[in-house]
């Protein structure tokens, strides 16, 4: 079977039909969890924000928060979370909130305003009422590694930088796709017995491909900041309907503020403007008071798959639709065997997604095979305990005399870089970026990209030329996401930035490819 | 309270610079400064005019031209004949300095082309004697020295980067760092040169690798007490030209920079006082009479007859931004030009753009006092000198040395004629 996309949900669906043992290859246009899926907030959901709004997706966060806890607990670190009445909410909704916390089984505990704050002593003072719950945060890149090095070790070939350009038909049936490799230009043909469209707000686009039209994953743009430091050790949630701006996640070494919701038409064009990231330091203020002047570190969108699929709909029996995501169905809804979409869906219910869209394949293929993935561990979870922020330090004190730290921020040895650029395969700064964390602390890259640089030239992954392309695209991807919130120490910190790759190094004028004889 | 005929705000280069010219004209000269500035931060080379925006060959030149077609560029106030005394007075001192015989050569008629840490040939003026035999306008070929210890330079990354630009070059590792350490700075480098074992072991090693017409390029950290003796000993031993290369902060050259004016302020009478922040000013009839400063917890008052105020930019907190998009100049929040109004763009998305807000800084008249929004003189007795003034992109155009150093001497001038007789000032600056 074919997975089109590599992000949670890609990475959920491949390692659970792997267990079940199918054949499995994945594929994802850029690098694992590039799109969505590394542009969340990093909230593993208890069930609360939706506890009023939407009981089914309540119940399904619930059991999958626990579920991931037990499966994944080296990706999650326990912060607990706290719904709070700011003196902008209306206080009844507590009551609401409670009955639904209650109704989805959701343990919480309405706790005192002194004690909220004895736990969060920077949350706005002026709050009336504090409950807390389950909320955990998520690192959703290690989650997406993990599941897909799980795959893997179960046989599945994981192929990122590898773009669907077309499906193919037999008659009724879709029977595999030609894919380009993005990083060679080479392109190959799948074939497949079964193709899962795991695209996220992709999927449309990959449907289209099928011959399908009018699949209705609507993109959402959210954008997030993240501030500098951890300002909650708590996730903080405003305890009202779900709206914008009203969540704070506490992740690594960063807290994350979040998030919009807007309809976009392309989820590749997603600009964030002036006004949502003022809008974002306002909800900020809103929970923590003196927001504004915190450093923010970055700034970006995701893009939301929301469903929105009146065919589907119409055709599915809806008791098998969770209104958070919908497996859609194109033998019932176009007559196309061989072809699932999933649509919709939430990050805290990965695992429960790909379990529905491998069961809904399994029927269609009419064979039965159970699902293994509540209780089996993918790797990268031997310690079992969850991280702490602290972990990172307590590791590195053990080493500190005997290696360099090539990043400071987020205290990445030598060695780990050198093998994480031995395992990924891959000499692109911005995917080290992503599975180390390289550059993503308040230097934003100033300091260790050079040094990293330097070390995959040295190791040879990359030759001059590439080494100043992949510095230079570095530069350029970081800029993105600073510059629209470019004031305070963090503007400083550019500056500094700028002072080492403009006025020291010289970066502007490296020579380029083309210049080479 | 204090009270002094010029208190300098800063340690920059610019600061420093203010403040060694006004002690050595006979003025009482105080230094305030949070830190010990941006010296720190640079490549420790005097870079003129490097792009504007094409590569400049000769800045002398070039700068008449940048002065004639924009006159808001902060160089338009010393002048480029102001340039070349500043730079001959800076080369002076440095070789007069604690660090003497340690000297910078090279001028402002023609820009050397020094390799960077990643190869590229950047233009630059005046630059120390253990950095000009790197200039690519010559031919031999260079072989790159690194050290595994030192993660802040990649000497194969530099070497190829040199190779595709017609330079012959090769990169070379060695396994030596000081008491065997796995990660060492260059501050700490350059301290393990000032020792003559290291010194013998790294040309031991070094012998039997470099070509017969290679010169030797080392990081820029040959030294750190006595850069002089550890380069020329270092050439002699390896026979051959040897040169430094800037690495990443701490900047070891730049830091013998700040050494040497700080040796010269002392030597001069004047004092530097750091871990202060200059946090406002009482004044009378337009001007400051003292300034509001905070010590750790404690607040102070210092007078002074002059002010400099040379804190910097916004990357030394000179000038900050806050989340609405307000600008303010931290010590005398004096106003800032060139910043972009409410709901206008300040940046641009790609990294290298033309960016609105890049030339911010505090505007001044013709003779460096800062100036309102109409442009009306602010303060009679406070100058305002190096990176915190508006007009000017530094790094991309490679001429933050040179305007720090110009109108921090300009700046020293212009107080030194205005208090003093003007034969006696002219008698002083003799000296």
């Amino acid at each position: 079977m074919l997975v089109i996309g590599g992000g949670a949900t890609g990475a959920g669906v491949a390692w659970d039909a792997a267990l079940r043992g199918f054949d499995v290859i994945l594929i994802d246009r850029a690098d694992l969890a590039e799109g969505t899926s590394g542009r969340f907030h990093g909230l593993l959901h208890s069930g609360g924000r939706y506890v009023v709004k939407d009981a089914l997706a309540a119940e399904e966060c619930v059991a999958e928060n626990a579920i991931l806890r037990r499966v994944i607990p080296d990706c999650i670190e326990d912060t607990g979370g706290l719904f709070v009445t700011t003196p902008d909410d209306d206080p009844a909704y507590g009551d609401r909130f409670l009955e639904g916390c209650r109704a989805a089984e959701l343990p919480v505990e309405e706790i005192g305003v002194a004690e909220a704050l004895r736990r969060e002593p920077r949350l706005n003072s002026r709050i009336q009422r504090a409950f807390a719950v389950p909320d955990a945060s998520i690192d959703a890149w290690k989650t997406v590694w993990s599941f897909a090095r799980g795959a893997s070790e179960h046989g599945a070939r994981i192929l990122p930088y590898h773009s669907a350009i077309a499906l193919h038909r037999e008659g009724h049936a879709v029977t595999g796709a030609r894919v380009r490799n993005e990083l060679t230009g080479e392109e190959l043909d799948i074939e497949a017995g079964f193709t899962i469209n795991a695209a996220g707000a992709w999927a449309a686009q990959i449907a289209t491909m099928a011959g399908i039209e009018g699949v209705g994953v609507v993109p959402g743009k959210g954008i997030m900041i993240a501030m500098n430091h951890r300002l909650v050790n708590t996730v903080i949630n405003r305890c009202t309907m779900p709206a914008d701006g009203d969540i704070l996640v506490p992740i690594r070494t960063v807290s994350v503020i979040g998030t919009t919701d807007i309809r976009s038409a392309d989820p590749d064009e997603l600009p964030v403007t002036q006004a949502e990231v003022d809008q974002m330091l306002d909800d900020g203020e809103r929970l923590v008071p003196g927001f504004r002047e915190a450093r923010a570190l970055r700034v970006w969108a995701g893009a939301r798959p929301l469903f929105q699929d009146e065919k589907a709909e119409q055709v599915a029996d809806t008791r098998d639709i969770s209104r958070t995501h919908a497996v859609v169905d194109h033998r019932e809804r176009d007559g196309v065997d061989g072809l699932l979409t999933m649509s919709g869906g939430k990050l805290t219910t990965l695992r429960l997604m790909a379990e529905d869209i491998v069961d809904a394949m399994c029927k269609q293929l009419g064979t039965e095979r159970a699902c293994q993935t509540r209780d089996v561990r993918p790797p990268g979870n031997e310690d079992g305990e969850g991280y702490s922020l602290g972990s990172r330090l307590r590791r590195r004190e053990q080493t500190l005399q005997d290696e360099q730290l090539i990043c400071e921020c987020e205290l990445i040895g030598r060695s780990r870089l050198e093998q994480a650029m031995r395992r990924r395969g891959s000499a692109n700064l911005d995917d080290i970026r992503r599975s180390m964390r390289l550059g993503m602390g308040p230097c934003q890259g100033g300091f260790c990209i050079y040094r990293a640089t330097g070390i995959l030239h040295g190791v040879g992954r990359l030759d001059g030329a590439e080494a100043a392309d992949s510095l230079s695209g570095f530069l350029q991807e970081r800029w993105k996401g600073v510059w629209p919130i470019l004031y305070g120490d963090q503007l400083r910190q550019a500056r500094l930035d700028d002072w080492i790759f403009q006025g020291l190094l010289d970066v502007e004028h490296l020579p380029e490819a083309e210049e080479v004889a | 309270m204090s009270h002094h005929d010029v208190i300098v705000v800063g340690t920059g280069l610019a600061g420093l610079t203010a403040a060694v010219r006004l002690a050595e004209g006979g003025a009482r000269v105080l230094v305030l400064a949070k830190g010990v500035g941006a010296t720190h931060l640079g490549a420790g080379t005097v870079d003129v005019l490097g792009y504007a925006p094409e590569r400049v060959e000769r800045p002398a030149e070039a700068l008449a031209a940048l002065i004639d077609e924009r006159p808001e560029h902060p160089y338009a106030l010393v002048g480029a004949g102001g340039v070349t005394a500043a730079v001959d007075w800076f080369k002076a001192r440095i070789a007069a300095g604690p660090l003497g015989p340690y000297q910078y050569v090279g001028g402002v008629d023609e820009n050397l082309l020094l390799p960077t840490a990643v190869g590229v040939a950047r233009p630059s003026a005046v630059v120390p004697e253990t950095m000009a035999g790197g200039d690519l306008r010559a031919e031999a070929a260079i072989c790159v020295v690194g050290f595994r210890a030192l993660k802040d330079f990649h000497p194969t990354l530099a070497a190829d980067t040199l190779g595709r630009q017609g330079v012959s070059a090769r990169g070379l590792e060695l396994d030596l760092a000081p008491e065997g350490r796995a990660d060492a700075n260059a501050l700490a480098f350059a301290r393990a040169f000032d020792d003559p074992a290291f010194r013998a072991e790294v040309s031991g090693q070094l012998l039997r690798r470099l070509g017969v017409e290679e010169r030797a390029a080392f990081p820029a950290m040959l030294g750190h007490a006595d850069p002089h003796r550890v380069w020329s000993e270092l050439e002699e031993r390896l026979g051959r030209p040897v040169f430094e290369v800037p690495t990443l902060p701490p900047s070891v050259p730049g830091m013998r920079v700040h050494a040497s004016l700080r040796g010269e302020l002392r030597r001069n009478g004047g004092r530097v006082i750091l871990n202060t922040v200059v946090t406002g000013a009482e004044q009378s009839s337009g001007r400051v009479t003292e300034l509001r400063t905070r010590v750790g917890l404690r607040e102070e008052r210092r007078g002074a007859d002059w002010v400099v105020l040379a804190t910097g930019g916004i990357a030394s907190g000179g000038i900050e931004l806050d989340s609405r998009w307000r600008a303010r100049e931290t010590a005398l929040d004096l106003p800032v030009a060139g910043v972009p109004e409410a709901g206008e763009e300040r940046f641009r998305p790609g990294y290298f753009d033309d960016h609105p807000m890049g030339r911010a800084g505090v505007a001044v008249d013709a003779e460096l006092r800062p100036v309102d929004a109409r442009g009306e003189r602010l303060y009679e007795n406070v100058l305002v000198a190096g990176a915190s003034l508006a007009g000017a992109e530094p790094w991309r155009e490679k001429s933050g040395d040179g305007l720090s150093l110009s109108t921090g001497y300009r700046a020293a001038e212009l107080v030194l004629g205005a208090s003093e007789p003007a034969g006696s000032a002219a008698g002083v600056a003799e000296g």
